[in-house]
């Protein structure tokens, strides 16, 4: 077990930046996810951790040692590809066991320890097959099993998940929660899934075009986003943005777009008072906009009409694709809601759930702390 | 579940149609395939038939004429005595399996090092690698027969014979074939390797292995089948090879098949009957191997064509 540290780590091939000037420490024990759009220069960053990929400058330490020039079959390590990278001509026993076998523990040792590794992913009447006769998921948990056998000091994931079917990958991501708990080790997940990083996260790093956007607990990230980009990656269906315009009212604020008036709630006005008169990005979730039929409690609502132009029923849930001259966006409101295409329906945000970013730094503009709030704790899927 | 659809029975006539319409459709392909194999095979037979016929038989008719009463094992019989085709059968196997075990395990280490080592000038250096595949062997003819002949040490060699090294030696002539085989050899396993995917080699390097334990351990094995492609056809080369033996071999003792089977040409050019048999004592064992391997052989001419 041991803390990773990225010291002002930069790479880049060629012109291209790949990741840039990354500081970020993950703490022993830790279950951190690096969460990014593809290109992002998350699984980059865990190439250089693992030393494939050499470092253009700066440094990386595992546990107290600098790793920079150290190979990677010496960084003990064990990481878990996204192609599962199984030895084909290898039985899974011999696939679980190559690591063991490779650092020198003895026949017996191996195999107790393979056996171990197979009875803790229940995969123990696989041991003989060859890695071509397994389905999917098999082969998911033999590439764990080759990962968990080592006991390394931390483990590497690359998007483990995205081979496999919907059902499955649900599955298998509670039991990689489990396997670290039960484990207690370093783990650094690789996934472009929010969906993935928020449930299986202690922390987050959002990474976008190789610089590091926010490093946080998953709920931290949804409630207090540092940018429109982590506002808008994080959270499912994403965030919908307006853009009014601040003007000062005697001692309130008003947000005025598209012939609407909202009255900023009163913890937003030391912040946004600078704005006056300026267009600021206004976030809102397609979960705190609300059907007024079913509003629930502790809601600071302000109203807004706008012309339904799809409905998407879920069962437990419906979205309301909504237009409100031209602009568009998203609210998820209860299933029992009535709304028909094309016509006008009124909804309801919930302005105490808002978010406010400057438009041109793209930076969160913070509130004061909320003092009656009920801290949020939607579930998010 | 009552649809009011007639539903088309599955079974029966339909599938035997189905299956005439298919055979006709590709009987012309099937014709002009076995058309071919026939005509590529006539010679063949006939040199087989040949073989085994008196002298005064293949003077007076065509193969074809003949009739298995008149068959004799006679023309192998003197071959094999008295021509010495044993001797240089046994020199064919010398020179062949040393030459061809040289140029898979050489080759194979050079093909991971091309594909999976990254060294400053590899690029390049593979360019000349492959680029001395368009250089003609009897080029080199004469620069090497002087270069051995500088270096020819004139001493027996234990147990196989000829000299030590240089000219009329083994080891030289194992060389000399290695040599000539060593571009095309890399560049087939080298693009062979390349293919292995590269997570797999990666994986091996977490799991602690270095670079001779990913060789020896994942590529290697995984490259069966190219390697077995590359040793037969190594070993076809050079066992099928004259030029080389008739540079650099002068000493008959050390004469393998080919050269011997030349020699027999020029004095005894109208033995048919002897030259078809020493003929076909040189196919035997190319085509043991030919079919012990061919499964192998057909897959290593796709090397790399899909990923396995």
């Amino acid at each position: 077990m041991a803390r990773v540290l990225f010291d002002h780590v930069t790479k880049r091939f060629g012109e291209v930046v790949a990741v840039n000037d990354l500081n970020l420490e993950v703490t022993d024990g830790e279950f951190l996810v690096l969460v990014g759009p593809s290109g992002c220069g998350k699984s980059t960053t865990l190439r250089m951790l693992a030393g494939l990929d050499a470092i253009t400058e700066g440094s990386i330490y595992i546990g107290d040692r600098r790793v920079d020039n150290v190979p990677a079959k010496d960084r003990d390590l064990a990481m878990v590809f996204q192609s599962y990278a199984l030895y084909p001509h290898m039985s899974v026993g011999d696939n679980i066991g190559f690591g063991l076998k490779l650092r020198g523990a003895s026949k017996s040792q191996v195999r107790e320890r393979v056996e171990r590794a197979a009875e803790t992913l229940g995969i123990e009447e696989l041991l003989e097959r060859k890695p071509r006769a397994l389905s999917g998921g098999q082969r998911q948990r033999v590439a764990l099993g080759r990962a968990i056998v080592r006991e390394p000091e931390v483990f590497l994931l690359d998007e483990p998940l995205s081979n496999l079917d919907a059902k499955l990958r649900v599955q298998t991501r509670t039991e990689i929660s489990k396997l670290h708990r039960r484990l207690g080790t370093t783990f650094v997940y690789v996934t472009h899934d929010q969906v993935e990083a928020m449930t299986m996260a202690t922390r987050i790093a959002v990474l976008n075009l190789g610089l590091l956007q926010q490093v946080g607990p998953p709920q931290e990230l949804y409630e207090r986003p540092a940018n429109v980009f982590v506002a808008g990656f994080i959270g499912s269906p994403s965030m919908n943005f307006f853009q009014p315009v601040v003007r000062s009212e005697g001692e309130t604020l008003r947000l005025d777009m598209h012939g609407l008036s909202i009255e900023v709630p009163a913890r937003w006005v030391p912040g946004l008072l600078p704005y006056d008169g300026r267009p600021i990005v206004l976030g809102v979730r397609p979960e705190h906009i609300h059907d007024p039929a079913y509003l629930p409690s502790g809601v600071l609502p302000a109203s807004i009409r706008a012309t339904v132009d799809v409905t998407e029923l879920m069962g437990n849930e419906t979205f309301l694709h909504l237009d409100r001259e031209g602009t568009r966006f998203l609210a998820r409101v209860d299933p029992r809601t009535q709304a028909t295409p094309a016509q006008e329906a009124e909804v309801v945000i919930d302005v105490s759930r808002m978010h406010a970013f400057d438009p041109e730094t793209e930076q969160r503009i913070e509130a004061q702390a909320a003092p009656a709030e009920a801290s949020g704790t939607e579930a998010v899927s | 579940m009552s649809l009011g659809v007639p539903v088309p029975a599955r079974e029966g006539r339909p599938a035997l149609g189905y299956w005439f319409r298919a055979t006709w459709a590709r009987l012309p392909l099937h014709a002009a395939v076995i058309g071919f194999a026939v005509l590529w095979s006539v010679p063949t037979v006939a040199l087989l038939i040949s073989s085994f016929r008196e002298p005064s038989a293949i003077a007076s008719s065509g193969w074809w004429t003949a009739t298995v009463d008149t068959l004799t094992l006679d023309n192998y019989r003197t071959v094999l005595d008295q021509r010495g085709m044993g001797r240089s059968f046994i020199n064919s196997v010398l020179i062949t399996l040393p030459a061809t075990a040289l140029v898979v395990l050489v080759a194979s280490g050079a093909a991971y090092a091309f594909a999976w080592m990254p060294f400053r000038g590899r690029g390049l250096l593979f360019l000349v690698v492959v680029g001395l595949l368009v250089v003609p062997l009897q080029m080199t003819l004469i620069p090497v027969l002087r270069l051995y002949a500088a270096m020819t040490v004139n001493e027996e060699l234990p147990l196989l014979g000829g000299n030590v090294f240089g000219i009329n030696s083994f080891t030289g002539i194992w060389l000399a074939h290695a040599a000539y085989g060593m571009p095309f050899a890399i560049f087939l396993l080298r693009n062979f390797f390349s293919s292995l995917p590269r997570d797999l080699i990666e994986a091996a390097k977490l799991d602690g292995a270095s670079e001779w334990q990913v060789f020896w351990r994942i590529v290697l094995p995984l490259s069966v089948p190219a390697l077995a492609a590359l040793g037969i056809f190594q070993f076809l080369w050079t066992w099928n090879d004259l030029l080389i033996a008739l540079v650099l071999l002068g000493d008959p003792d050390l004469a393998p098949m080919t050269l011997r089977i030349t020699n027999l040409v020029g004095s005894f050019g109208s033995s048919y009957q002897l030259l078809t048999a020493a003929a076909f004592i040189s196919m035997a064992l190319p085509l043991v191997v030919f079919f012990a391997f061919q499964r192998f052989f057909v897959q290593g001419i796709l090397a790399g064509a899909t990923k396995g």
